[in-house]
């Protein structure tokens, strides 16, 4: 974790629509530089909180920060220090990149010479330069996504706020915008990114907030949450779904978890383990496909706190 | 104010770039101006076919009278052999009315009592109080110059009415009546109907969140959204007012320094009235049919094509309260009679009052959405 002074600051925030509640007394900072990642499945709660930190949506209870300003009593002042990009694409289709980019500088009342430096900055940072003077209708994807950072960051702003930034890309341009972030953070920008993958929020984050049900269910360095809560290394088992009841009968003397079609076994000893389990699997006709040694991810660590999976078919059900 | 002109620019740009959008605000004051110089601006615009029965056969006086008819030029006449065949011609509605001279009728023109009989289609009772008007003022004109030269006296009526049309100015026709109502229609429909998609365009395509998000205040938002749709509007107004004068030439006074502050506070009116159920409407299908509803009642109220004083009780007291209908009678009262900026004080102070009291609503509603 960064050690700088803190950025953002959520005190006990809690947001209810009707009976649900979509922000649950929910606390967290983040420090200046930071890179800061909410991971969790949809109707976890993320977008919800991140939409009352960029003051698009009112708050029940709680307290929020940002950059030393009240939510509450200075919103503007608050919003011109945040750069906000949602999972959808907020360009003006017949309009070109630049002037996209004109357009939101001047939502922030930029004047010329700050613009064409900032179209610089994104030009060589978030590479959109190859493109400015296209019109968004015939960008790509990738291109629309680059294009829509670097609007949401124009006025230059000390936190950037990312929604789901990689959602439905292919992995190689995931990972492409997985370092256009790590860019930013080393142009000093703090980022708070909302994620249901756990290798982003693994790759770029330095500490994980666990959202399950409007809550924080966990909150560290991803390293530190893999080992205090994922556990050590375990035996992942997969045998054709006909035998997965009798395997998990076989398997009930030691402490496994079953999610999905596939068994995961905590082992003290994984090499010494999997000779025994598949030995002892084969002695009761149950013959695994696959078995093999995991390190504990940040999903195990998910799968502990909530007895299920975060993956994208999962979150996307 | 960078962001507000920031809006405004972006609107305008994205305007010009939607090719179709641009085609109707162009096509929509070309084809009302066309479609009313084709109505209006004939100098005489009405004409009805009439049937004639002529049973007292090819008379000196006779041949006259339907000359005499016939150059009226609001007239075509159609003979006919008998009343029976003209009747179902009038039931066919092939002929507006049917004029019998009666056997005799010269003798008794002599005897002075004459008389003929006109039989009118009542489906339009305006078109058939013309028809009679007409045909009554024809007659009474051909007994005189035949009472002149039959007895070599002057005729002279009982009672002489000595009616004349005041005008103020030089004397005014159809079509100088027509133009400063047509002018109105960008003030109601251009306006409502461009302000309209503004906020409720932004929120179907999500973009209202990226403005949101910003610092920007939500009446700088509607005021750069009010000077896109100002522009626009100001588009319409102008090809509107050159057409006119190109096609129809109305003897009118073009006094801009008087019509354009009623013109802006009437955009004003109408772009106000658009954001607010731009705020209120779901979706840009339900806003802009709630738009083109409203604007379609409106225009019955305030006086665009008749008088106000025309509709019953109740809906001249409604149309008091609508401000539009203020624009509508100050350019009237302007390019018709010559208004001074005295003469139109009332007006502009009501349309003043109320842009503001639509905006304070318009703010209201928007911030209440925003805040949902």
């Amino acid at each position: 974790m960064s050690e700088g002074k803190t950025i953002i600051q959520v005190e006990d925030l809690a947001k209810h629509y009707g009976e649900v509640k979509a922000v649950d007394g929910v606390s967290f900072s983040v420090q200046e530089g930071e890179t800061f990642g909410l991971l969790g499945p949809n109707g976890a709660g993320k977008t919800t909180l991140m939409e009352i930190l960029c003051g698009l949506r009112r708050f029940d209870n709680g307290r929020v920060t940002v950059c030393d300003f009240d939510l509450t009593k200075n919103p503007y002042r608050v919003k011109a220090s945040i750069g906000f990009c949602p999972q959808e694409t907020l360009l003006y289709d017949l309009l070109s990149v630049r002037e996209n980019l004109a357009f939101s500088a001047s939502l922030y009342s930029l004047d010329r010479k700050k613009f064409k430096e900032r179209v610089e900055f994104s030009s060589k940072v978030l590479g959109v330069g190859e493109f400015l003077n296209k019109k968004v209708e015939k960008l790509s994807g990738g291109m629309k996504r680059r294009a829509n950072l670097a609007a949401s960051i124009i006025h230059d702003p000390p936190i950037i706020i990312l929604d789901e930034p990689t959602v439905g890309f292919d992995p190689t341009i995931k990972r492409e915008f997985w370092e256009l972030i790590k860019n930013l953070k080393a142009n000093g920008k703090t980022v708070l990114l909302s994620t249901h993958d756990m290798y982003e929020a693994d790759e770029i984050c330095e500490r994980v907030a666990i959202m399950e049900k409007g809550k924080i269910a966990a909150l560290d360095n991803p390293h530190v949450l893999k080992k205090t809560i994922g556990g050590g290394p375990s035996l992942l088992v997969k045998v054709k779904e006909s035998q997965q009841d009798k395997a998990c009968r076989l398997l009930e003397k030691y402490d496994c978890t079953v999610v999905d079609s596939e068994i995961r076994v905590s082992a003290t000893n994984p090499w010494k383990m999997m000779t025994e389990v598949s030995e002892m699997l084969a002695s009761q006709g149950v013959y695994a496909d696959r078995i093999e040694i995991v390190e504990p991810t940040l999903e195990d660590v998910f799968i502990k706190l909530s007895g299920r999976k975060l993956t994208e078919e999962e979150a996307n059900r | 104010m960078n962001s507000i002109i920031g809006i405004a620019v972006k609107d305008t740009k994205t305007f010009f770039r939607e090719r179709g959008t641009v085609f109707w605000t162009i096509a929509f004051p070309v084809l009302i101006m066309l479609l009313f110089t084709a109505i209006f601006g004939r100098e005489i615009p009405f004409n009805a076919n009439i049937g004639i029965v002529n049973e007292d056969g090819q008379t000196q006086i006779t041949e006259s009278v339907l000359s005499g008819l016939s150059s009226t030029g609001f007239l075509t006449l159609r003979n006919f052999s008998d009343a029976a065949e003209a009747m179902r011609e009038l039931n066919a509605t092939n002929v507006r009315a049917v004029l019998t001279l009666p056997q005799g009728f010269t003798q008794s023109l002599f005897l002075q009592n004459a008389s003929v009989s006109l039989i009118i289609d009542g489906s339009n009772l305006d078109v058939a109080r013309l028809i009679e008007d007409g045909i009554k003022t024809f007659f009474r004109e051909y007994y005189k110059t035949f009472h002149n030269q039959t007895y070599n006296e002057t005729y002279v009526e009982p009672i002489v009415v000595n009616a004349e049309t005041s005008f103020v100015g030089e004397k005014k026709g159809y079509k100088e009546n027509i133009v400063p109502g047509m002018l109105c229609y960008p003030l109601l429909f251009s306006s409502m109907v461009v302000s309209t998609g503004a906020i409720v365009y932004e929120r179907e395509k999500g973009t209202l969140k990226k403005i949101r998000a910003s610092p920007i205040r939500p009446i700088n938002v509607l005021f750069g959204k009010t000077l896109a749709a100002l522009f626009q509007t100001t588009i319409s107004i102008f090809i509107m007012v050159v057409l006119a004068i190109l096609l129809l030439s109305p003897k009118l006074n073009w006094d801009f320094t008087l019509l354009v502050p009623i013109m802006f506070l009437g955009s004003m009116n109408g772009i106000a009235l658009g954001l607010i159920v731009s705020c209120i409407g779901r979706s840009p299908q339900e806003a802009s049919n709630a738009a083109t509803t409203v604007a379609i009642v409106l225009q019955f109220f305030i006086g665009m094509y008749f008088p106000i004083d025309y509709l019953p009780e109740f809906m001249q007291q409604l149309g008091r309260i609508i401000p539009m209908t203020y624009a509508a009678q100050a350019i009237r009262d302007i390019m018709v009679r010559n208004a001074t900026l005295g003469n139109i004080a009332l007006p502009l102070a009501t349309l003043t009052i109320s842009t503001i009291i639509l905006y304070g609503i318009g703010i209201l509603l928007y911030k209440r959405w925003v805040e949902k």
